[in-house]
């Protein structure tokens, strides 16, 4: 570490106690970024309950109320908020990296997951996050975004810019490729949003003998019966295999052997499915409604972006199946693509402190 | 069960505090429990940002997470253990306390030279009263934070005690020729009054400080008094020590003094008796005071160089006194159960 400790930055964001997932991840490789290039840095994470509604008020404003200005009399230089309503806490040199705002409030708010709106007062407290949101937002130096879809949300929702700032998943350097064997790979949690139960309905209606590996632990139980279900009744199960939650290891050894990776969720905010598929040189099949992936996945470049629809995905899986030339030379391209996004915490920790 | 620990603290700074907070959790993981850390932070100054982070406190909702209950919040800091929950315990650790005991103390008070000092004061005053009684039970740290919480705010506390880390690992060899006095140097540890004391003692009696100083300052101080009381061959001064080396130093001493100004609890004596060593103490230095036994496991003089100078020479002299009350010390560790499993039965009871 130099002799000047360098910057005194804190990384402000929200918990929900007891979880652990990608936010968390996200928010302590930046944390581990900020120090390795010679800073002070903490997390301060603030803990989060969205129900009833009106606690997310009573959470915005603990939020106003807390002061990271200073430490014992020595100014912290910088505070950097992730996540609603964290990013509220107000500061004279405040960057906001958004990670999401609170989607019920927004582009989820007539989703049928959502309950918000079944709130009497849902549309009063979505009111207060939309204020607080547009006229608090703007305090910052500046605004990045974890991607262009959640810039895009901002721009559509509140009416202003953020530009999109890329990191790299975790352990992006231990990403290494296999030639191809006779499987397509889809890793994520087996949820309704990763859509497990589409790429099984196409699986029943290519014309090739396509395999598929899944893997990723379970959220909800009973949709992982209806996906085993699915299969058996449409007569695919052969041709499918549940690795279930697999080691970090496991993980990048079946990225590094697939022929392609699957990955059509709805509307995902980033998505480090599709930089991992890039690091292990394969291209990646997506849909059309994906959201994040789209920014990586350039159609019959790098990937494939379908319909979502099993005709329109068995058609890309068949394409993939048949052509591994093309598959060589797509995945080499994503590669590339991920090259030449400059997508690094070095890149990352430059912007946030510009 | 669902345990959440809820403490406040300022960033970038880690103390005895945040260890002791990381400690329980560890305690409480290590009990088949499933424990996390909440950090609220705590900025202190201007005054009227002490009721802010107050109200903060309140606002937030522990109650449950996506839908499963929290059985249990343990609060242990200040505004930290005003969070609301129906199933919460308080060990506090201490209160705010420049609104109490420290608010007219010439060094330490910082509220009472604002003009809204008083009315904070009092703001935090009421909170403490309403709010504390809300918790199922209150422990605290040590019998002298249980007793200014009965003076300020008329409410009983349980003193509970914790052990130091890596307690298992302390151990006696001999009784060697130095007096023992481990602390961060800083004024309220009192290295200023050992010195002093050294100074005034009939035998040739030799002192080995250990720790780090707060700062540059505080070091030049005891540094300069060495020089001027001419005690030089009698003092060593081993700045921050590994572990290791500190439990040797405890292991081999004659005595251990430790007469810092009214200390919340002080895990220096506990170690000391640990290491089946007497500990030399001062009447006001309020944790230290309900471990050691006057005349049984230690000696308590008056915070004068005169009384503490003869404290030493008593020890210094009477060697087999002096083994005989370390043994005493240790038995009393043993007797008062102080234990990380203790603290999570009661905590979870």
């Amino acid at each position: 570490m130099p002799k000047n400790h360098g910057l005194r930055i804190l990384i402000a964001t929200v918990r929900v106690p007891f979880v652990h997932g990608g936010a968390e991840i996200h928010a302590e490789g930046l944390c581990r970024a900020l120090r390795a290039a010679g800073h002070q840095a903490e997390i301060i994470a603030i803990p989060f309950k969205w129900y009833p509604p009106e606690r997310i008020l009573d959470q915005m404003l603990a939020c106003r109320l807390l002061d990271l200005s200073e430490t014992v009399g020595v100014a912290v230089d910088r505070l950097i908020g992730l996540k609603f309503p964290a990013y509220l806490i107000p500061h004279p040199r405040k960057v906001i990296w958004l990670l999401h705002q609170h989607r019920q409030a927004y582009d989820l708010w007539q989703h049928p997951l959502n309950d918000l709106h079944r709130y009497p007062n849902g549309d009063e407290v979505r009111a207060a996050i939309h204020r607080a949101d547009c006229e608090l937002i703007p305090q910052a130096l500046h605004v990045f975004a974890n991607s262009r879809n959640v810039a895009g949300r901002l721009q559509t929702f509140c009416g202003f810019d953020a530009a999109p700032l890329y990191h790299p998943p975790q352990d992006a350097a231990r990403f290494y490729t296999l030639p191809a064997e006779d499987f397509l790979y889809f890793p994520s949690r087996i949820n309704p949003l990763k859509r497990q139960d589409l790429v099984l309905a196409a699986l029943a209606q290519t014309r090739l003998p396509v395999r598929i590996y899944f893997s990723g632990s379970t959220d909800e139980v009973a949709f992982e019966r209806k996906c085993v279900a699915l299969a058996q009744k449409k007569g695919c199960a052969d041709r499918v295999q549940w690795w279930g939650p697999v080691s970090e290891e496991k993980k990048r050894d079946l990225y590094a052997r697939s022929l392609g990776v699957l990955f059509p969720p709805i509307d995902e905010d980033y998505g480090y499915i599709t930089l991992e598929a890039m690091l292990a040189k394969k291209p990646v099949i997506t849909c059309t409604d994906s959201g994040g992936p789209l920014e990586f996945v350039i159609d019959h470049q790098t990937g494939i972006v379908a319909d979502p629809t099993p005709e329109a995905l068995a058609a890309a899986m068949d394409g993939l199946w048949e052509d591994r030339e093309r598959v060589r030379q797509w995945g080499d391209a994503g590669r590339q693509r991920y090259s030449d996004l400059r997508i690094g915490w070095d890149h990352v920790v430059e912007k946030l402190l510009a | 069960m669902k345990v959440l620990v809820v403490t406040s603290g300022v960033p970038f700074i880690r103390g005895g505090a945040e260890i002791l907070a990381d400690n329980l959790c560890q305690a409480l993981s290590a009990a088949g429990h499933a424990a996390e850390l909440i950090f609220i932070p705590f900025k202190h100054y201007p005054p009227n940002r002490i009721p802010d982070h107050m109200l903060a406190c309140r606002l937030l909702d522990l109650t449950e997470t996506c839908g499963v209950r929290i059985d249990r919040v343990i609060g242990l800091k200040f505004p930290a253990y005003l969070i609301p929950h129906p199933n919460k315990v308080i060990w506090l650790l201490h209160q705010h306390r420049t609104a109490y005991e420290l608010w007219d103390h010439p060094m330490a008070g910082d509220l009472i030279h604002h003009p809204d000092g008083p009315v904070v004061r009092e703001a935090i005053r009421q909170a403490d009263c309403e709010l504390i009684p809300e918790a199922k039970a209150v422990y605290t740290l040590s019998e002298n934070v249980s007793n200014r919480l009965r003076r300020f705010c008329g409410i009983a506390g349980e003193p509970l005690y914790n052990p130091p880390a890596h307690a298992s690992q302390f151990y006696n060899s001999s009784a060697g020729g130095y007096f023992f006095f481990p602390s961060r140097v800083t004024g309220v540890k009192r290295q200023l009054l050992a010195i002093e004391a050294l100074a005034r003692c009939r035998e040739r009696t030799l002192v080995r400080f250990a720790g780090e100083a707060d700062s540059p300052r505080e070091l030049a101080v005891c540094i300069n008094a060495i020089r001027q009381l001419k005690v030089e061959d009698r003092v060593e001064w081993l700045g921050m020590v590994p572990e290791e080396q500190k439990r040797d130093l405890y292991a081999n001493c004659l005595a251990v003094i430790f007469p810092p100004v009214d200390e919340d609890y002080g895990y220096i004596t506990l170690e000391a008796m640990l290491s089946s060593k007497p500990v030399i103490t001062c009447s006001d230095s309020g944790g230290p005071l309900e471990f050691v036994v006057d005349r049984k496991t230690g000696l308590v003089a008056s915070p004068t160089p005169e009384s503490l100078a003869q404290a030493m020479d008593a020890l210094w002299v009477d060697r087999r006194c002096g083994a005989a009350m370390g043994e005493a010390g240790r038995a009393r560790y043993e007797d008062l159960k102080i234990s990380w499993k203790n603290v999570v039965e009661k905590l979870l009871c």
